[in-house]
C-alpha cells in the first residue's frame, strides 16, 4: 500500500486539536498536509504549522473551498456549531469530512467498537474525548453483564480545554450519552464533563459508573482489561487505573496519557480523538479500491 | 433610625438545593413544599430548589436524587406565593436544555456556577439566559483557590456574558472575615452596577461574620440556609445571618419569627441533624477542599482503614475540586498502600 500516492488532507481550526493533527498527519506516511486553515493569523497552531514547512492560512473554511482542487480529507477541528456549516459547503465536493467536534452530524467511529473505515457516508464524527475513552468499555461491559444503567464521568485540565470546548459543552453532553447508549443498547444513561484548574494539570480521566446486579469484580477486570490493550493498539496511553464492584455499582476508571509531539502528557483526552481521527484517514488511503489505481490521484 | 436609610440587601436561601449535600440529595416532594412554603411566609426573597450540584446533576458520581428537577420544580413553585424561585447549574452537568426546562418551570432566578478561575466556562449559558429572560447569576466557586484581582476580572468577565448579578461563593469554608472583605471590595469595583453575591460555609465558624464583611464590603446579595443545612460544617445558618445582618444596618424585608420558625420546620423535616463544626469540617476547611467530599472521603476512608485527616489535605495539596470525587478512590487507595508498605 505504500505505493499509492498520499491523500491531500486539509485541517480546519488551530488550536490544540488542529495541532496535534498537524503533527500526527506529518508522521502519517499516507496522509498529507496541503492546508492548515484557522480564523486567527497570530494563533499558534498556524505558526506551528508554518514551522513544519506547511502551507496555512487565516482564511477558514472559505480557504479550504477555495483551492484548486477538492482536499481527499478535510478535518475539523472547530466547533460543533461550525462543523454543521462546514459540512453544508464540503458535501458536495466528496470530500470525506472527519469531524472533530462534538456535532453529532456524521457517523460515530470508536476504532475499537466500529472500526475505522468509512464505509458508509462522507462525514465520520469522533464523538467526544470521552466517548472515545468510554465507548470501548460501555461498548464490552454490556456485552457481557446486564447493564441497566451507565454514567460517564470525564476530567480535563483546564489548559487542554480551549474556547470551542468549552463553548460546546452541551454538545459534549449530548453527543457523549447518545454514542454511550448506542454503543451499549443501554437507554438510561448519563454524560458528564469537568474541566479541572488543578496544578499540575490532571491527567485526562474518564469514570465509566455502571449498574449491574450482582457484577464479579473479577470478570469485570478481565472485560476491561482486554479492551484497554485492544485501545491502546492506537491510544498507547489508555489505562485502567481503578475498577471496583460493590453492590450493583461498577466503577472502571480510565486514564490516558498523551503521546504527542506537541501536547503535554495530562492532554491525553486530545491524544485519543486525533489517533483516532488520523487512524479513520489512513485506513481511507489504504481502500482497496484506491489501491487498486496505483499511482493515481484521488 | 428609619427604614429608608438602611440599604436593602437581598436574602437568597439555597436550602433546598445545597442543603441536598448534606442528606445525599434524598429530600423528598413533601419537604421540599414544606420547607418552601415556610420560607415563603418569612417572606425569604429567593428560595433555591434542586440536586444538590443543580440542574441535570442527579448521579451515581455525587448521588441520585429522591426527586426529579421536573418534580422539585413544580413542587416549590406552587409552595411559593411571594418568593421568587431560584435554580442552580454546572454546565458540563446541566445543559441549556435543563435552563429551558426550569425557567418553563417559573424559575425566576437561574445561577450559573463555575469555578473560581473558569468563568469561560459560564459564558455559553449567561448569554442563553440573557436571551431567556431569567435574571442570571454566575457565582465563583473555590473562591479561596484564587487572588482579589484574579476574582474582579472572571467577575466582570461574567457581567460581559450576560450575569446580571454576579459573587463568590466559598465553597471550602476556608475564609476569614478579611479575605472575604478584600475580595468582594475587589469585585464590587470592577463589576460596577451588578449586585455581588457571598455566599458562605462554616467550617471556621466564620460564615455568619463573613457574610456581614461581605455586606460591609457592598455585596447586595447574600446566601444562607436554615440551620445552615449545608454540606460538611454547613453554609451560613440563614436565621442568624438575617437578625444579624439587620442590626448591622441592613434591610433585608424578611419577617423574623415566621424565618426561625422555617429554620424549625427545617431541622425537624429536612435533615437528621442540623451541621455541627465536626472535626473532619474543620479539616477540610483548613485544607481547603469542597465540603462535598466528606461523606465519601469518610466512607472510603473507614473502608480502607486510613485516616481520613491526610485524605482531606492530600486532596487540598493536589488542589481537588468539585466535581472530581473520582480522586478520593485513589488517593485513599495510595494512601492504604503507602501504609501497607510501611508496614511489611
Amino acid at each position: 500500500m505504500g505505493t499509492c500516492e498520499p491523500l491531500t488532507v486539509a485541517v480546519i481550526g488551530t488550536g490544540a486539536i488542529g495541532q496535534d493533527l498537524v503533527s500526527k498527519i506529518d508522521r502519517s506516511p499516507t496522509l498529507d498536509c496541503r492546508l492548515v486553515a484557522g480564523r486567527n493569523p497570530e494563533s499558534a497552531g498556524l505558526r506551528y504549522a508554518e514551522s513544519l514547512g506547511y502551507a496555512t492560512t487565516a482564511g477558514g473554511i472559505e480557504a479550504v473551498l477555495a483551492a484548486p482542487r477538492p482536499f481527499d480529507v478535510v478535518f475539523d477541528a472547530t466547533s460543533a456549531a461550525a462543523h454543521r456549516e462546514h459540512w453544508a459547503l464540503l458535501e458536495p465536493l466528496g470530500t470525506l469530512v472527519i469531524d472533530l467536534t462534538p456535532s453529532k452530524v456524521g457517523r460515530m467511529v470508536a476504532p475499537t467498537v466500529t472500526g475505522v473505515s468509512p464505509a458508509t457516508g462522507r462525514n465520520v464524527n469522533l464523538i467526544s474525548c470521552g466517548g472515545q475513552a468510554s465507548v470501548p468499555v460501555v461498548h464490552a461491559l454490556a456485552a457481557h453483564f446486564p447493564v441497566t444503567y451507565f454514567e460517564v464521568v470525564s476530567t480535563v485540565a483546564s489548559e487542554s480545554a480551549g474556547r470551542a470546548t468549552r463553548m460546546n459543552l452541551d454538545e459534549y453532553v449530548a453527543t457523549t450519552g447518545h454514542a454511550v447508549s448506542t454503543f451499549s443498547g443501554v437507554a438510561d444513561v448519563k454524560a458528564i464533563l469537568n474541566i479541572s484548574p488543578a496544578v499540575p494539570p490532571a491527567t485526562f480521566r474518564t469514570a465509566v459508573h455502571a449498574r449491574i446486579a450482582d457484577a464479579d469484580p473479577v470478570a469485570v477486570r478481565a472485560v476491561v482489561d482486554k479492551v484497554a490493550e485492544e485501545v491502546r493498539s492506537f491510544a498507547p496511553g489508555y489505562a485502567v487505573v481503578a475498577c471496583t464492584a460493590v453492590d450493583d455499582l461498577v466503577t472502571v476508571t480510565l486514564q490516558v496519557m498523551a503521546h504527542s509531539d506537541v501536547l503535554p502528557p495530562y492532554a491525553g483526552n486530545l491524544d485519543i480523538i486525533n489517533s483516532a481521527a488520523v487512524m479513520v484517514a489512513e485506513q481511507y488511503a489504504a481502500r482497496p479500491e484506491r489501491t487498486a489505481r496505483t499511482g493515481v490521484s484521488a | 433610625m428609619t427604614t429608608e436609610l438602611k440599604k436593602q440587601l437581598v436574602i437568597h436561601d439555597p436550602t433546598l438545593r445545597d442543603g441536598q449535600h448534606a442528606v445525599r440529595h434524598r429530600l423528598g416532594a413533601d419537604a421540599l413544599r414544606r420547607y418552601a412554603e415556610a420560607a415563603d411566609a418569612a417572606r425569604i426573597p429567593v428560595v433555591e430548589v434542586g440536586h444538590g450540584n443543580g440542574l441535570g446533576a442527579s448521579s451515581l458520581q455525587v448521588g441520585q436524587a429522591a426527586v426529579s428537577d421536573d418534580e422539585m420544580l413544580s413542587t416549590v413553585r406552587e409552595a411559593l406565593r411571594h418568593s421568587r424561585m431560584g435554580v442552580f447549574m454546572l454546565p458540563g452537568w446541566g445543559t441549556s436544555g435543563d435552563l429551558e426546562r426550569a425557567i418553563d418551570h417559573g424559575a425566576d432566578v437561574v445561577r450559573i456556577g463555575v469555578h473560581a478561575t473558569e468563568v469561560t466556562l459560564a459564558e455559553r449559558h449567561l448569554g442563553f439566559l440573557r436571551d431567556a429572560g431569567a435574571e442570571a447569576h454566575c457565582v465563583l466557586m473555590m473562591s479561596h483557590m484564587a487572588t482579589p484581582e484574579e476574582l474582579a476580572e472572571q467577575a466582570a468577565r461574567a457581567v460581559g456574558y450576560g450575569a446580571q448579578a454576579v459573587g463568590i461563593m466559598d465553597s471550602a469554608g476556608h475564609f476569614l472575615p478579611a479575605d472575604v472583605t478584600a475580595r468582594i471590595g475587589a469585585i464590587v469595583e470592577a463589576v460596577g452596577e451588578a449586585p455581588v453575591i457571598f455566599h458562605g460555609h462554616n467550617n471556621l465558624g466564620m460564615a455568619v461574620a463573613n457574610s456581614v464583611a461581605a455586606a460591609d464590603a457592598g455585596a447586595l446579595i447574600i446566601d444562607g440556609c436554615a440551620r445552615g443545612f449545608g454540606a460538611g460544617a454547613g453554609n451560613t445558618q440563614l436565621e442568624v445571618l438575617v437578625p444579624v445582618l439587620e442590626r448591622s444596618g441592613y434591610a433585608t424585608g424578611i419577617d423574623l419569627y415566621a424565618l426561625l420558625d422555617a429554620a424549625d420546620l427545617a431541622e425537624r423535616e429536612l435533615m437528621p441533624a442540623p451541621p455541627v463544626t465536626a472535626s473532619m469540617s474543620i479539616v477540610s476547611g483548613l485544607a481547603g477542599v469542597f465540603s462535598g467530599f466528606k461523606h465519601r472521603v469518610v466512607q472510603l476512608s473507614a473502608d480502607a482503614g486510613v485516616d481520613p485527616r491526610d485524605v482531606f489535605f492530600e486532596l487540598g495539596r493536589r488542589q481537588t475540586i468539585a466535581g472530581q470525587e473520582d480522586v478520593i478512590v485513589d488517593v485513599v487507595a495510595e494512601l492504604s498502600g503507602r501504609r501497607a508498605d510501611a508496614g511489611i
